[in-house]
């Protein structure tokens, strides 16, 4: 294909475009609310994704050592933690003095309840863990219990199997949503695109019958879904900025932005909202009506 | 050359439109097809462009086996042939002169001489004054004449012709047809389908008639309708059988003929 042709077909196309306004508008509406479904359940689920982890983060096991252990059973523990980068994401010990210190903030204004408390005598030493996915609580619950000077290991087993759960569920349930969202915008923009195709099948014949390969008559049309494609990707992605900034300044009025239940910004969803919608809506735009001008160039 | 060898055509319909049909006509001839409506001339003509494919049988030019090419080298035979049709079939949003250079452009001619090769061939159909008008904006002769510039601009060596008078009056026929007749002299073969018998007998060219899928008679220097002393009885049509190469010795014949050239520099899809 030559340069000039490449030429003709964006002119074409461009023409294209121009000559049926009704079907491109209708074109363009269909492909952005599509777009606009995608990018809210893409925004939907990467806040799953984002709170689940962050939950998941969250220290949900605690070690208790036991009253009286040595230091070589610490530090057991504490080369077990070490060699496991792949599950253990961090870990944090806290002294009985750091616990009682804990304890004292946490009870606040009645903090003097514990002014003679002998904590030495009754607090233990504690290590809070984080795992880098909840899946692998079980395994690494099983192994701390298996070292010596270990009094007893806390997990959250239900709230980790859920966070599991959940997670591969918004996963599965995202490629499946873009997966039928992607058929049906195709098959619309397909069949919207036969409307101004059948009105130029006269011309697509006289193409063939002069020799036009297939790709040269497909190719302005191609480009033609292309930048409706595009026109409504960048819509869509403007709606779905507009409307997540306008919703994220409510939902996070009075959260923090460091809590667990925090949402994402859009400044960090931006960039992958418009990638989604620009590479959805050309390859929408542009399929589409190369399917939709396949059955003419069979002359 | 084009060589036609026992070239049967039945539809997906079961209808037979080409029952057998063997003729050669050599380079440079002026050839009417005619035949009633519904004789199969018109499948013929179709397997020549391949917007057909014969059943049985084969249709060679140059050599070329273009009923067994593939799907993608359509397009660059169709490139070789100049295609006129009874209703024009010009892009009513071109102009006369983009109708034209659309046949240059999509084999890649450079501008400067796609304008050149344009002017001439205006100049041929003597409606250079007219480069710049709109198809619709032309009398149905004058749209024809585009069509041949059109058929005219890659310098086809061959020009098949389908009705191309058919809704054009006499006087206008006769132009067109003058037209066609001189391409002809200049070396271009010229494959006419008409219905026209008082152009036929005027122009006294060569004549097939096709009848029933049969060609039925095949005269030089022949009118619309049979002479005594050459057509075929009726009765004998079923039983015409004409001189054919037999089919074994032509599919030796086609192991040795050549691909069929792409035209360099040009990138064929392969069609689905």
């Amino acid at each position: 294909m030559s340069f000039r042709a490449l030429k003709n077909s964006f002119k074409e196309g461009l023409q294209g475009i121009v000559r049926h306004p009704l079907v491109t508008v209708a074109s363009i509406t269909t492909i952005l609310l599509m777009l606009l479904l995608m990018s809210v359940f893409f925004i939907f689920s990467a806040n799953a994704r984002y709170i689940m982890k962050k939950v998941g983060q969250q220290p949900p096991i605690e070690v208790y050592m036991k009253l009286g252990c040595t230091q070589e059973q610490m530090d057991m523990v504490v080369s077990y933690l070490q060699s496991s980068p792949e599950m253990i994401k961090g870990y944090r010990g806290f002294s009985p003095e750091q616990n009682y210190t804990r304890f004292r903030t946490e009870l606040g204004d009645s903090a003097s309840i514990l002014d003679d408390f002998d904590y030495n005598n009754y607090l233990p030493y504690t290590i809070t863990i984080q795992l880098t996915d909840p899946g692998y609580a079980d395994e690494v619950v099983l192994r701390l219990r298996a070292i010596p000077g270990i009094e007893k290991v806390m997990q959250e087993s239900n709230v980790m199997k859920f966070l599991t759960r959940a997670t591969k569920t918004v996963n599965i349930a995202t490629v499946v949503a873009f997966a039928v969202l992607f058929l049906i915008s195709l098959f619309i923009i397909s069949n919207m695109v036969r409307i101004s195709v059948y009105s130029r099948s006269t011309e697509i014949a006289i193409m063939k019958f002069v020799g036009a390969t297939n790709g040269y008559i497909r190719l302005p049309y191609i480009v033609e879904g292309a930048i409706v494609g595009t026109v409504s990707a960048l819509c869509a992605w403007g709606i779905t900025y507009l409307a997540y900034t306008e919703i994220y300044e409510r939902a996070m009025k009075n959260v923090l932005t460091t809590s667990v239940y925090a949402l994402l910004p859009m400044r960090s969803l931006s960039v992958s909202v418009l990638i989604l919608c620009l590479a959805s809506g050309i390859v929408i735009g542009s399929v589409g009506s190369g399917i939709a001008v396949r059955k003419y160039v069979k002359v | 050359m084009i060589r036609f060898e026992n070239v049967h055509k039945t539809y997906k319909t079961g209808t037979d439109a080409l029952r057998g049909v063997t003729f050669t006509i050599d380079d440079g001839e002026f050839v009417f097809i005619i035949g009633k409506s519904g004789s199969g001339k018109s499948t013929l003509m179709k397997c020549i462009t391949r917007e057909e494919r014969p059943t049985e049988g084969y249709v060679i030019i140059d050599k070329f086996v273009i009923s067994k090419m593939s799907s993608a080298l359509v397009p660059v035979l169709r490139r070789q042939i100049g295609i006129i049709y009874q209703d024009f079939r010009l892009i009513e949003t071109k102009s006369v002169e983009e109708n034209i250079a659309f046949a240059g452009e999509i084999i890649g001619v450079p501008r400067k001489k796609l304008h050149q090769m344009v002017d001439i061939v205006l100049g041929a159909v003597g409606l250079r004054d007219k480069a710049s008008s709109m198809p619709l904006e032309l009398s149905g002769g004058e749209q024809q004449r585009v069509a041949i510039a059109r058929a005219m601009l890659n310098s086809p060596k061959l020009i098949v012709a389908d009705e191309p008078t058919g809704n054009l009056d006499p006087e206008t026929s006769e132009s067109i047809m003058a037209l066609l007749s001189e391409i002809n002299r200049n070396g271009t073969t010229v494959i006419v389908c008409t219905h026209d018998s008082n152009m036929v007998d005027r122009m006294k060219k060569r004549v097939i008639e096709v009848d029933d899928g049969l060609i039925v008679r095949d005269e030089h220097g022949s009118g619309y309708t049979a002479e005594d002393k050459t057509a075929l009885p009726k009765s004998m049509i079923d039983e015409f059988v004409p001189e054919v190469i037999s089919l074994s010795e032509l599919e030796e014949e086609e192991e040795t003929l050549p691909e069929f050239p792409p035209n360099p520099g040009e990138d064929e899809e392969e069609e689905k």
